[in-house]
């Protein structure tokens, strides 16, 4: 009970949006299946397909963050999915803990709604281009604080490769967080074409492993 | 955006880095790669020379290349020996190997020789706040505001700060002093207006309300003001609805409905249901 997946294009936005702003903190709002969620459960398996990244600037101010939360929540219900956690990466390098984020009051209020919701630092230390290690950590509430647990995991192949592949070729440019968004409201929030791109290199890395295991016909 | 720089002149290079120079745009990596494209054309740059080895300092310090920046560095120096402004770059290149102690040393030697030295005296904040401590950073920050009060860098920062340790108040005055300094900046508007919003009560959304009006005065398409003025007048609405105060509401629910038509208006092209977002949060009147 308890366990935690991420689906790739969840996991490479999250590393996507810290890489777009290495000198600034960063945060986003994590989206679970909500076919298998059941509400108000505690300590129940998640399953995160889809991550919104929010702000690079002004995390300590609020109207923005009720605008943003507002639209993703709208969207979540069109999808089928709940906001079932939240995911932050400190301005400083050697700052990698919970205290440290900003916005640990949208994260309180998210485990209002969804007891089971989860909190994910970016690991500023662990961020290489050839990631190795997934450079997140994962925690939960418990007795009013976030507690450290093991990592999350993959619930598709090669992410890992995957994610690394992204940053050597500088898709972080691309990626649209709110603050994007906000300055020019044309932009996609939600970053299909990111999504596409990860659902191509997937199909393609499967289509290798197929070949690999019959190599000649 | 990746920009092919073998295909570039030198000459365009030089215009598109004058460019971020003067936008002050943070592309440390894009410059690192002109660099190494433009290198030996070094003399080609006349004296454009030095700007552009400063440029390439911070980039090199921002992408953690040390070796290109103490080799920029010594360029800079043998040019101009004994320069306040090279031993600033040193006391960086201390402060990005976290050598802070280092970096402090030189700061105050450059201090003691030159009072009038604002960049090296906002180093020593910007080493705290590296370090984390931010109530030191904040204090130093106030010291420095004495002295050198005009500056406009430093009055946004200390907002910044201030948001940071939640002392909305004091962002609050700091706000106030930025318009002062920067009237026509719609920016500032917006941002004293968040603040206000985010500080709660019914006379700081009267506040919010005015700015985030000004903010649109000055531009239009502030976004972030216009969502930020349908936010704030719900808000006033909601208040206003129980403490029976009609002429006050009217007004209020003009604003409210002409923040939401133009926000409509401005998302038409968009695919976001914006629309939607506003339904959800406003009141049923």
């Amino acid at each position: 009970m308890g366990e935690v997946s991420l689906e790739t294009a969840a996991y490479a936005k999250m590393i996507l949006h810290a890489a777009k702003y290495p000198h600034c903190a960063v945060n986003g709002i994590l989206l679970a299946d909500g076919s298998k969620f059941r509400e108000g459960v505690k300590n129940q398996d998640l399953d995160i397909v889809d991550t919104i990244p929010l702000f690079h600037h002004s995390h300590y101010l609020s109207p923005m963050a009720e605008i943003a939360l507002t639209q993703i929540e709208a969207t979540a219900q069109r999808e089928n999915c709940v906001i079932a956690g939240y995911y932050a990466a400190c301005e400083n390098f050697k700052d990698n803990v919970v205290e440290k984020c900003p916005g640990q009051k949208i994260a309180e209020k998210i485990v209002e709604h969804c007891p089971s919701a989860i909190f994910i630092v970016v690991d500023n230390k662990k961020m290489v281009q050839h990631l190795d290690t997934p450079a997140i950590k994962l925690h939960k509430y418990s007795d009013g604080k976030w507690k450290l647990k093991d990592a999350p995991v993959f619930s598709t192949p090669h992410v890992l490769e995957t994610v690394s592949h992204l940053l050597q070729s500088g898709v972080q440019k691309d990626l649209v967080d709110f603050d994007n968004y906000l300055d020019d409201i044309t932009q996609d929030w939600t970053n299909l074409g990111i999504e596409k791109l990860i659902a191509s290199i997937t199909a393609s890395n499967t289509i290798d492993n197929d070949s690999e295991e019959k190599p000649y016909r | 955006m990746s920009y092919n720089y073998e295909d570039m002149t030198v000459n365009e290079i030089k215009d598109l880095l004058r460019q971020w120079r003067e936008s002050n745009e943070r592309r440390s990596e894009d410059v690192m790669e002109f660099w190494m494209a433009i290198m030996e054309d070094l003399d080609k740059f006349g004296n454009e020379k030095y700007v552009l080895l400063e440029q390439v300092i911070y980039a090199a310090l921002d992408t953690h290349q040390y070796g290109i920046a103490s080799m920029c560095i010594v360029i800079l120096h043998e040019k101009f020996p004994g320069s306040m402004r090279i031993a600033r770059f040193r006391a960086m290149l201390c402060e990005a190997k976290e050598k802070y102690d280092e970096a402090l040393e030189i700061l105050e030697e450059i201090i003691k020789a030159d009072e009038t030295n604002s960049a090296a005296r906002k180093r020593r904040v910007a080493i705290l706040k590296a370090q984390g401590l931010i109530p030191e950073a904040i204090k130093e920050l106030v010291d420095y505001l004495k002295k050198f009060m005009s500056d406009v860098e430093a009055w946004q920062e200390l907002c910044t700060l201030y948001q940071q340790v939640g002392e909305y108040s004091r962002a609050a005055f700091c706000a106030e002093e930025l318009i002062l300094h920067q009237p026509h900046n719609h920016l500032i508007h917006q941002l004293l207006a968040d603040i206000r919003y985010t500080m709660g009560g019914v006379e700081n959304m009267e506040l919010a309300k005015s700015y985030y009006c000004q903010a649109l005065k000055l531009n239009p398409d502030n976004m972030r003001a216009l969502l930020g003025l349908f936010l704030v007048t719900n808000n006033l609405l909601n208040h206003y609805k129980s403490s029976g105060n009609s002429g006050k509401r009217k007004d209020v629910w003009r604003l409210c409905q002409w923040a939401q038509s133009s926000a409509a208006a401005s998302q038409r092209n968009s695919q976001v249901p914006l629309t939607q977002m506003m339904l959800n949060l406003a009141i049923t009147d």
